[in-house]
């Protein structure tokens, strides 16, 4: 549609800019009638874990609503054949389904995985706050940052438009000179250091600040898999930051890494895949450690076979970084490689198996609550079980020739994706909402948010299967009556619906929740918490552990309420790290953002001044550092 | 060092281990690069870029210098603050020194000879490689000024102490990353 003074604009994007004039006003008028502004300066400029946590995990609800309506347009657009929905054909659809992969890995998936690390980490293994407050801020807002760089492509009409993969050479200036692709670089740029930086943050965490006595063997397995995922992340998410700079000098500054020319587009595939399949079990061990917990908790027993869950989640993070060519098998590598890759990556299905099986006698021996959280650690299972069965069928490289870039694919990382990190996000969520909220979320409600996504979860994807095997081609915008896969297709598109009125159930919880009353007691669920953050108070308060407790066992705080054990004060626990209240990290993401926003414009001289401001950072947290007062006050004792 | 500040600054440096690690992987991605794309199908071949004068140059100013930034290490052990100041600038100097010369070589490459960064790939990864660490010595020149400002106006020694040990491991970072691209980049080609 013709806009006056800006030209030809798409009509949703238009719809958008309408939207934002319209909302954003009453968003203002609201927020400050109900005298919320406070409350956002306070969470402006806080380091404490459990708010940042509530940070992340609020940002990834938005933007799975924004993923989401991707994904519902996709769905209604493929509904039938020979489609014609609105405007979302060829290159527009191109957009929808770009901007539906990146943001629901990169600023969904990953950020609900931090989020609930940052909440339950430091409670469940005794420590007052991460190790590095002012950095996990930072963290936080350059991952908003970054996201909300990505987002605003949409809105100046300009979203990235070759796939969540940005495979070279199509992702060249040679292929696509518009600026779309370079809000992706940027938007991953800027979000991928918040990322680092939390794992390494996680990771000092862990091995530094755990509790008197608790031995590494004796940490509950969600901060397992924490220390392993964060381990993973730090290996593999600088290979992305370097493939997306090489991707940066090729658009920006006439490099040749990845056209067909001089460069080798297979290149990107390869540092691309370094990074990503790390990443997908970035992703998924997390989820796996929350599930563990929540399993745990409500069977009333300890895990199953501790020790072999620790091992398996080493296992498949080493196994992670040898598989990576899986995803290249149709590229040509040869028999050779072909065959090694495959083979490491059927040999995930091992330690990935006992996992499974774990669960399962976990469950076996006990007496378990169908709680909300529990049923979504039920309703993973078989879901998973499911994606890992098409990930071998996926794994063997001669039948990949026939999945290869098929709906088969798609379906089987959804049901990874979606049936492991997202039912473990909810999982989560639900589970220590108490710690973050001091509510517990209403179980009515829940149960009705878990089975109408499970249902429809099913219904969208268990048919794509099929139509894959029919060789129906991923990111196509049609297809005709006679490809025999408008059936499954209209399937699809109901239960994408489904899910979609699911999440609708979860925004009335937390509505209704913010209502009542009701507060959870510390040990919310059932008085039956077995570690360390249902000790503390709900919701967690700044500082939790006043006195620091000993640990002598897996479960310590079970067993003591068993009368086995007892609650111990540890003597002489470890200083805590000094938090502090400070704006400065809200700040530098939004000179990042600017920053950002001036390399995808070139607009040079912006460059400039938005890269000495970033680097005009270093030089106030040097000049400004909480730990200063610390050693003021040794020196003077 | 008390307690207190003892261990926070044991999580210090072991979230700055982390990070230098993070940067390893970086530099090695560029390595690998590095070494997929040289000896390149057209254009100009390292053999013909590369002058053995400004590596040996460069080099001499460089590696140098992570002795140097150990004299300042002693004065602090020693309390001697003529010693640390020796040790600061002699370092500061060897990296501004290198620095020049890096920045002359990419020059005479550039600009006198015509190697230009779209020539092709050896050449690209070359320039993103060595420059992303010469940009490394850049940061750390400005860090070092921080440092010596710091040094004469305050007088928290423990405090002094902590930011100079993280400067040094990242200082000795960059050194052997050096060492490293000498090794891998230039030496090959220059005998």
């Amino acid at each position: 549609m013709d806009v006056p003074f800006i030209g030809q604009v798409p009509t949703d994007v238009v719809m958008t800019w309408v939207l934002m004039i319209i909302v954003g006003p009453v968003f203002i008028i609201i927020l400050t009638k109900m005298r919320k502004w406070p409350l956002i300066w306070e969470y402006m400029r806080t380091t404490h874990h459990r708010k940042i946590g509530t940070m992340y995990i609020l940002a990834s609800i938005l933007f799975f609503f924004r993923g989401g309506m991707d994904a519902l347009l996709m769905r209604t657009q493929l509904a039938v054949p020979e489609n014609e929905f609105w405007l979302y054909q060829g290159d527009k659809y191109n957009e929808l389904f770009t901007f539906h992969g990146t943001v629901m890995i990169f600023f969904v998936a990953m950020p609900l995985l931090i989020g609930l690390m940052n909440v339950a980490i430091p409670l469940q293994i005794g420590a007052n706050d991460l190790a590095f407050p002012y950095m996990n801020a930072v963290s936080f807002w350059l991952f908003f940052a970054g996201a909300m760089v990505f987002n605003m492509s949409f809105f100046f009409n300009a979203a990235p438009n070759v796939g969540w993969t940005a495979y070279a050479p199509l992702s060249t200036e040679a292929h696509t000179t518009d600026i779309n692709n370079n809000y992706y670089i940027f938007g991953l740029q800027v979000s991928g250091l918040g990322t680092i930086l939390t794992a390494i943050n996680m990771i000092v965490t862990i091995i530094r600040l755990r509790a008197p006595g608790m031995r590494l063997t004796r940490m509950p397995l969600f901060p397992w898999s924490t220390l392993v995922t964060s381990i993973l992340i730090l290996a593999a998410f600088p290979v992305l930051t370097i493939a997306l700079t090489l991707l940066m000098f090729d658009r920006f500054y006439g490099t040749h890494f990845f056209t067909t020319e001089m460069g080798d587009p297979v290149y990107w595939q390869h540092l691309f895949w370094i990074f990503g399949h790390p990443e997908v079990y970035i992703l998924i061990l997390p989820a796996f450690g929350i599930f563990s917990d929540v399993i745990s908790h409500f069977s009333k027993q300890r895990v199953y076979g501790y020790r072999s869950m620790v091992i398996a989640l080493i296992l498949i993070a080493l196994l992670g970084f040898m598989v990576w060519a899986h995803h290249m098998f149709t590229v040509g590598l040869g028999a050779f490689a072909n065959t090694f890759f495959a083979i490491t990556t059927m040999m995930i299905a091992v330690p990935t198996g006992i996992k499974v099986f774990n669960w399962l006698f976990t469950i076996r021996h006990g007496s378990f609550r169908v709680t909300t959280p529990m049923l979504f650690a039920l309703g993973f299972i078989p879901t998973f079980v499911m994606g890992g069965v098409t990930g071998v069928m996926l794994a063997v490289a001669a039948a990949d020739y026939q999945y290869h870039d098929s709906y088969f694919v798609v379906a089987h990382f959804h049901y990874t994706m979606v049936g492991g990190t997202i039912l473990g996000a909810f999982a989560g969520i639900y589970y220590w909402f108490p710690k973050m909220t001091g509510k517990i979320l209403d179980d009515r409600l829940g149960k009705w948010h878990f089975w109408l996504f499970v249902i429809g979860f099913h219904l969208t994807f268990l048919p794509q299967h099929f139509a894959g095997l029919q060789g129906m081609p991923r990111r196509v915008f049609t297809y005709l009556p006679e490809d025999g896969v408008a059936v499954y297709n209209l399937i699809s598109t109901v239960g994408a619906f489904l899910m979609g009125i699911s999440m609708l159930f979860l925004l009335l919880n937390l509505y209704k929740t913010a209502k009542t009353k009701e507060t959870a007691s510390a040990d919310a669920w059932y008085g039956e918490g077995r570690t360390l953050e249902w000790t503390v108070a709900s919701p967690a308060p700044e500082h939790p552990f006043e006195k620091v407790p000993y640990v002598k066992s897996v479960d310590h705080y079970w067993f003591h309420k068993q009368g086995t054990l007892e609650m111990l004060t540890a003597d002489n626990p470890r200083p805590s790290p000094v938090s502090v209240k400070t704006i400065q990290p809200f700040l530098l993401g939004g000179v990042l953002s600017a920053m950002s926003i001036a390399f995808i414009y070139h607009w040079l001289w912006l460059e400039i001044v938005f890269g000495l401001a970033t680097l005009a950072f270093f030089l106030i947290r040097t000049v400004i550092d909480e730990r200063e007062s610390v050693y003021r006050k040794e020196g003077e004792t | 060092m008390t307690t207190v500040t003892q261990e926070l600054f044991k999580d210090k440096r072991m979230g700055f281990f982390l990070y230098l690690g993070v940067e390893a992987v970086m530099f090695l991605t560029l390595f690998a690069t590095h070494l997929v794309y040289t000896p390149p199908e057209s254009g100009a071949h390292p053999e013909e870029v590369f002058k053995a004068q400004e590596v040996i140059k460069a080099s001499a100013a460089l590696l140098p210098s992570s002795l140097t930034l150990l004299l300042a290490e002693r004065g602090l052990v020693n309390r001697n603050r003529a010693l640390v100041w020796t040790g600061l600038i002699l370092t500061f100097l060897l990296g501004a020194l290198f620095l020049a010369f890096e920045l002359n070589e990419f020059y005479r490459y550039a600009a006198v000879d015509g190697y230009v960064i779209s020539m092709n790939n050896f050449l690209a990864s070359f320039y993103v490689l060595v420059g992303l660490h010469a940009a490394h010595v850049a940061f750390g020149l400005v860090w070092m000024v921080i440092l010596m400002v710091r040094f004469s106006v305050s007088n928290l020694r423990d405090y002094f102490i902590e930011k100079h040990r993280i400067f040094n491991y990242y200082w000795h970072f960059i050194d052997i990353i050096w060492v490293l691209i000498i090794l891998i980049v230039y030496l090959p080609y220059i005998i």
